[in-house]
Order: structure tokens, then C-alpha cells, then sequence
């Protein structure tokens, strides 16, 4: 074959490698008009209530940043991981293999947050989690920490549990309290976070743990009952919450009822009927309706189909717009991502300054709010 | 006697394994909780004892675990919530009845969740074990199918509530009869315990009277001779799922009136304990699922409150392990060649 046939098809055939290679090339950022987050939270399963009252918060975010027709448009995908750490095993390797995919706002869920670590570090995929509040996750010593990939928008549970147990015996004299867990990796640290703080303000007369998903709760509402205990505190997810306070109610125990963020959910109160009035409920988030006018949130309810927007709607549209400010900025790509979210600072919804220390937590911690349940409504109270 | 040097070893085991911090040991709810919990115990341990007739009687006839016995009871539980709620139109958040509209709807729905869980029990006999039997297929086969009816079962009702579990309306409002040392007498959980009693004083008289319920036991005896007295054996199968199917769905009206929700999963955990209640009483022995479910019932709510709830399942089931070493067929032995009552 003629000699400059061959260099000329062999100069073509690099050429096309070259180009092709880049085309397809997951880490450049040339020429992509669209990137894409995922949401990864429980959608469906027990616990979706804690997921479907954060998205919206997180579609907002997106809608409004798309609207000002910018150069790169985001889209959104969702993973539902049912706040279960199996689940959340399975998906998360599918949602790091997605090369469009360059942030997760999640997860949701302490338990899936540390299921999903494996295969999100191995992708380089930054997260801000909306909710997950277990201290392990940012704790440079645990071994289950979500270093170097995980960040959270939220307060983590070692400022939690003690306003949770400030706020359940606020106005009791003599508190007694009985603390509960369901066993997981949020509900269990989380109520145990709970017992200096009650040792210093009462007595703890007792402790006990129920596996999450346990049916019967009657032998706990009968060693509740004889305690004398007039605080119980309950670490652990709506559905449990709902079963035990009923049949704390039913077992005829009248005294203060507690939990924390992971029972803060809208649909909390009709799961629990009656059993639900009174109840005192602690989350790291000020309500999105609180920040938003009313401008704003028929915009919200436009955008999302949801009237009331539910606990930690604040929390995603925060951990979403660091993204999209990030995005704004032009980085597109995992790295570029993971670069800006680690060493930036933004100002949050609620005029909160947010800035990541070097393992994932808000620097300075945020404010822990306290809510009580009014007349079938989860209502704000106060701080905790 | 343990010499000083013994008792520093056992104190520095105790120490490293970290037993003071894993138990909570309390003793004492024996003489303050005794009648609370033997109240409770056997209000859930009678709930138990209905569900595990189902697994027992098909095992009689069958010699075959009836694994799809949890998704009926599944089954049931919405069935009541489907009956409370959109045939009867109570909200989840109805007013509680009183007099005859109470008697009335309740003795409605809880006859509607019975022939659901009938019908749904006949037809897994139907798809899952007849077809089979009639081809001579072995165990195995039979086994298999019916965990896959029970996990199609399962997995369709994933999909259909999309796993959000569902509260039921307070239809029958909790009032209590009286206490007698800290046993709460309350309506329901009166009803979990005299309801199943009933069912079961029935259905033992049923068995070993009536003509269909001997014809229960002669197939139970022998399939061969039975066929040779006319028998039919077709009817007899599907008649023993449809009885395991009944005591099944009022199982789970109880459930479903007592706890108020239901999910997807419930009969999983279900299905679990009570077939452990069908074994530790006796597989195939009738008597022998009804105590063995009171045992299961007093066993859980014993040990949750003197070792803590982390430790029921391991309690339970380390006490049925026991069981079986001494008693290898269940406490009241297995119904060998006969459905025993």
C-alpha cells in the first residue's frame, strides 16, 4: 500500500480516537450543556414520608436555578433506598456508575448513608446530606466514616440528643425519664445521646431497645408504666414511633412522649392518631414555609404539588443550591465538584452560614428546633 | 466452692464481653408485671396459636409446610383495613362505635377477613400443591412453589401499597373492664383471648365429631386407605386449607383490631412465629399449636421484660432449640399418621 495512504489513514484513525476518547470521556467537562444530581432517600417503604418531605425542597432548588436559563441545566434523578442500608448497598454502585450523575443531596438516612460510602468513594461522588445525622459519619476515628465523599447540611445528633432530652423535660418537675431505641444506626446513638444530659436534669428509671419493625409493644408499655417514668424518649423512624406511643397511650401511661428528627414527618400524626397529640419532636431544620413568602411558596406548590412543604425541605434546597452554585461556577465534573462543595461557603435559606470542616460538619453546628404535635399538625415551637 | 482466683476470671469475662451494659437484667417484674404480662403473653401468644392451626393442619394432611400460610395472613390484615375503610367508609380517623353498630361491624368485617384469607388459602393449595401432588412430584417442588406463591404474594403487595405501612380506624375503642394487680383487663385484648378460644374449642370439636373432620383425620392416618373408603382426598386437602385459611383471617382481624396497621411484610414476622408455636407445640398436633402458641406469647413477653426486648428472639428461639433436644417431636409430640386434637 502506498506509504502515504497508510500515514494518513493511521493519522485518522488517531484523530478519532483522540476525539473519541474525549467525546466520551466522563472527567472532562467540554461542551456538556446538562449535568445531572441524584436524590438518594427513602421514596417509598416505611420511612418515605422522610424522603417525599425533603425532594420537593430539592426540586424547588432546581427549578428556580433552571429558570434563569443558564449555560448548564440540571437534571434531577431519584434513588430510593427505603432509609434501608440493603437497599441502599444495591443502588448506590448503579447511581456511582451513572457518569452523568456529579452530586448526591443524600442521603436521607444514617443507615444508608454508611451502606452507600463503598461504592460513592470509589466514584469520587461528593454527597450533602439533607438529614443524615449519625455522629459516626463525620467522626475522623469511626470507621464507617463517609470521609472524604460526605458532607451534611444538618446538625448532627451530638447536638440533637441533648436537646431532644431538654425539650422533653422542659417544664416537668422532676423528670423520669425512659429512653428507647429502635436499634439502628441513627435511633440507637441518638437515644444513649440522650442519658447525660437526662442524668443531669432527672433520673433515668429505664432503658430499653426494640428492633426496628417490631409488632407488639405491650411488654415495653407495661415496664414503662411500672418505672413510675413520666419522660420517655424514643430513638428511632416514624412507623415504630407511631406503634410504641400508641400502646404507651393504650398501656395508660399519660406522661411526656419525645422522639427525634426521624419521627419529625408530616405523616407522623395520622400513623399515631390520638396517641400523636402532645407529642414533642426535636429536628435540626427551621420550616421552609417560615423562610419562604407567600410569593414564593405558591411558587413552591406550583413547582412541586406539595402545599405544606414537610421537615427538612430546607436542609435539600440548602444541600441542593450548594450544588447548583458549585454547577454555576463550572464545575461539571465529580472532582471539580467535590473541590468547590469541600472549600466554599454559602449562606443557607434560613441566613445560616454553611462551611464544611475538613470531615463533613457544618462549622459552629446549627440551632436544634423543637416541635410539637397540635391538633393532628406537626407545629414549631421553639429551639430545643 | 470458687476459689478467689475463679471469681476474679468470671468477673473480668463479664467485664470484657461488656454483659453489664448488653443485658438488662430485671427480676423483679416477676412479682410487680406477673399478671400483666401473663395477660399480654397470652393475648399474643393465642393470636400465634390461630395462625400456627394453619401451618399444623396442612402438615397433618400433607406432611408439607404450608410457607405461603404468612402472606395469608397478610392477606387478611387488609382485608380488614379494605372492609373498614372503603367497603364500610370509615376514615382512618372515624369516631369508635358503641352498642349494636359495633357488634354488627366488627362481626362483618371479621367474617369478610376469614373468607378472604379462606379463598386465598384454597387457591394456594390450588396452584401451588395440587397440580404437583397429582403429577407425584417430590416434596421439593411442592416446598418451592409455595414459597414462590408466598413471595409473589408479598412482593405484589410491595407494589400495591408501595411499602407504606396503613393504620386502620379505632373502631373499637380501648376501654378497660378493671386491673387486677397491674393486668390491664382492656376489651381487646379480652377479644384476642376469648375469640381464638372459641375458634379453637370449635374446631377441636369439629375434628373429632363431625363426619368431614373425621374424614380430616383418616386422610391424616393414611392417604392410601383412605382413598379405598371412598374418600375423596381432593376435598378433604382443599377443605384443611380452607379451615387453616379461616383461623388464619380471624387471626388477622384480631391483629389488625388490636395493633391498628398493617404493612406489605407483616406476616413474615408472623409466619415465623408461629410456625416456631406449630413446632415447639408438636407439628401436625392441633392442642399442640394452640399451647404451643401460649407458650411463644408468655416466652416473648417474659423475656423482653426481665432481659430487655433486644433479647427476645434470642430468648425464644434458644428455648426452642432446648425444647427440641429433649423433645425432638414438640412438646406434645408430632400427630404421627393422624391430625391428633
Amino acid at each position: 500500500m502506498n506509504k502515504k495512504i497508510v500515514s494518513g489513514l493511521a493519522f485518522a484513525a488517531a484523530a478519532t480516537l483522540a476525539l473519541g476518547v474525549v467525546a466520551t470521556s466522563p472527567a472532562s467537562a467540554a461542551g456538556k450543556t446538562e449535568v445531572t444530581l441524584a436524590f438518594q432517600g427513602p421514596l417509598t417503604g416505611g420511612d418515605a414520608q422522610l424522603g417525599q418531605d425533603q425532594i420537593p425542597g430539592a426540586i424547588y432548588a432546581i427549578a428556580l436555578y433552571n429558570a434563569k436559563n443558564p449555560k448548564v441545566k440540571v437534571n434531577l434523578i431519584k434513588a430510593d433506598s427505603q432509609c434501608d442500608g440493603t437497599v441502599a448497598a444495591n443502588i448506590a454502585p448503579g447511581v456511582a456508575a451513572n457518569k452523568a450523575v456529579i452530586g448526591v443531596i443524600g442521603t436521607s438516612c444514617s443507615g444508608e448513608a454508611r451502606n452507600s460510602f463503598p461504592a460513592y468513594k470509589a466514584a469520587g461522588l461528593t454527597m450533602i446530606a439533607p438529614s443524615a445525622s449519625a455522629v459516626s459519619l463525620t467522626n475522623p476515628k469511626a470507621p464507617d466514616r463517609g470521609f472524604p465523599i460526605f458532607h451534611r447540611v444538618v446538625a448532627h445528633d451530638g447536638f440533637q440528643a441533648p436537646a431532644l432530652a431538654r425539650y422533653a423535660a422542659k417544664g416537668v418537675t422532676a423528670p423520669k425519664f425512659y429512653v428507647i431505641d429502635d436499634m439502628t444506626t441513627y435511633g440507637g446513638p441518638l437515644a444513649k445521646g440522650t442519658l447525660p444530659t437526662a442524668k443531669k436534669l432527672g433520673t433515668v428509671v429505664g432503658t430499653d431497645s426494640v428492633p426496628k419493625g417490631t409488632a407488639d409493644y405491650t411488654s415495653v408499655a407495661s415496664k414503662v408504666k411500672a418505672s413510675g417514668a413520666n419522660v420517655v424518649i424514643y430513638g428511632g423512624y416514624t412507623t415504630d414511633a407511631a406503634k410504641l406511643f400508641k400502646a404507651l397511650r393504650d398501656g395508660g401511661y399519660t406522661g411526656i412522649l419525645a422522639s427525634g428528627d426521624g419521627t419529625n414527618t408530616s405523616d407522623f400524626p395520622g400513623l399515631a392518631g390520638k396517641a400523636a397529640e402532645g407529642v414533642r419532636l426535636t429536628a435540626a431544620d427551621v420550616p421552609f414555609d417560615s423562610i419562604l413568602t407567600k410569593a414564593q411558596l405558591a411558587d413552591f406548590t406550583k413547582i412541586t404539588g406539595v402545599k405544606v412543604p414537610g421537615l427538612y425541605s430546607t436542609t435539600a434546597y440548602n444541600a441542593t443550591n450548594i450544588f447548583l452554585d458549585c454547577i454555576s461556577k463550572g464545575s461539571l465534573t465529580r472532582s471539580a465538584i467535590q473541590l468547590c462543595v469541600t472549600n466554599g461557603s454559602w449562606i443557607g435559606a434560613g441566613g445560616e452560614t454553611i462551611k464544611f470542616d475538613r470531615y463533613g460538619d457544618i462549622i459552629g453546628g446549627a440551632p436544634v428546633g423543637g416541635y410539637l404535635v397540635k391538633n393532628g399538625v406537626i407545629v414549631y415551637d421553639s429551639v430545643a | 466452692m470458687a476459689t478467689s482466683r475463679q471469681c476474679r476470671g468470671v468477673a473480668t469475662l463479664h467485664n470484657t464481653l461488656h454483659l453489664n451494659r448488653l443485658v438488662d437484667m430485671n427480676f423483679s417484674v416477676i412479682t410487680t408485671q406477673f399478671w400483666s404480662l401473663v395477660l399480654q403473653g397470652l393475648a399474643l401468644g393465642l393470636i400465634y396459636a390461630l395462625v400456627s392451626l394453619g401451618y399444623t393442619m396442612v402438615y397433618g394432611v400433607l406432611r408439607l409446610i404450608n410457607f405461603a400460610n404468612s402472606e395469608v395472613f397478610m392477606i387478611g390484615t387488609f382485608a380488614t383495613l379494605y372492609l373498614e375503610i372503603h367497603v364500610l367508609g370509615y376514615a382512618t380517623n372515624a369516631k369508635s362505635l358503641h352498642g349494636a353498630t359495633l357488634i354488627w361491624t366488627l362481626f362483618v368485617v371479621f367474617i369478610g377477613a376469614m373468607i378472604a384469607c379462606a379463598i386465598v388459602a384454597m387457591l394456594v393449595e390450588l396452584v401451588a400443591y395440587r397440580r404437583l401432588r397429582a403429577r407425584g412430584a417430590n416434596r421439593l417442588a411442592s416446598l418451592i412453589s409455595a414459597i414462590g406463591v408466598s413471595i409473589a404474594l408479598l412482593e405484589g403487595m410491595r407494589i400495591i401499597t408501595i411499602s407504606r405501612p396503613m393504620t386502620t380506624p379505632r373502631l373499637l375503642d380501648k376501654w378497660s373492664f378493671g386491673q387486677f394487680h397491674g393486668a390491664n383487663f382492656r376489651i381487646d385484648t379480652m377479644m384476642a383471648i376469648v375469640v381464638p378460644i372459641i375458634i379453637f374449642v370449635a374446631l377441636d370439636r369439629f375434628v373429632t365429631k363431625s363426619r368431614l373432620g373425621k374424614s380430616i383425620r383418616a386422610v391424616s392416618m393414611s392417604e392410601e386407605n383412605s382413598k379405598l373408603m371412598g374418600i375423596n382426598i381432593n376435598r378433604v386437602i382443599t377443605l384443611t386449607f380452607c379451615i387453616g385459611g379461616l383461623t388464619t383471617g380471624a387471626a388477622a382481624f384480631i391483629y389488625t383490631t388490636v395493633y391498628e396497621n398493617t404493612v406489605f411484610n407483616v406476616g413474615f414476622n408472623m409466619g415465623i412465629a408461629a410456625f416456631t408455636a406449630a413446632v415447639l407445640g408438636g407439628i401436625g398436633n392441633l392442642r399442640g399449636a394452640f399451647y404451643g402458641g401460649i407458650a411463644l406469647g408468655m416466652l416473648e413477653q417474659f423475656a423482653s421484660a426481665m432481659l430487655g426486648s433486644q433479647w427476645k428472639a434470642v430468648t425464644v428461639f434458644t428455648v426452642l432449640v432446648v425444647v427440641l433436644l429433649f423433645k425432638p417431636n414438640g412438646l406434645f409430640g408430632e400427630a404421627v399418621q393422624q391430625t391428633r386434637t
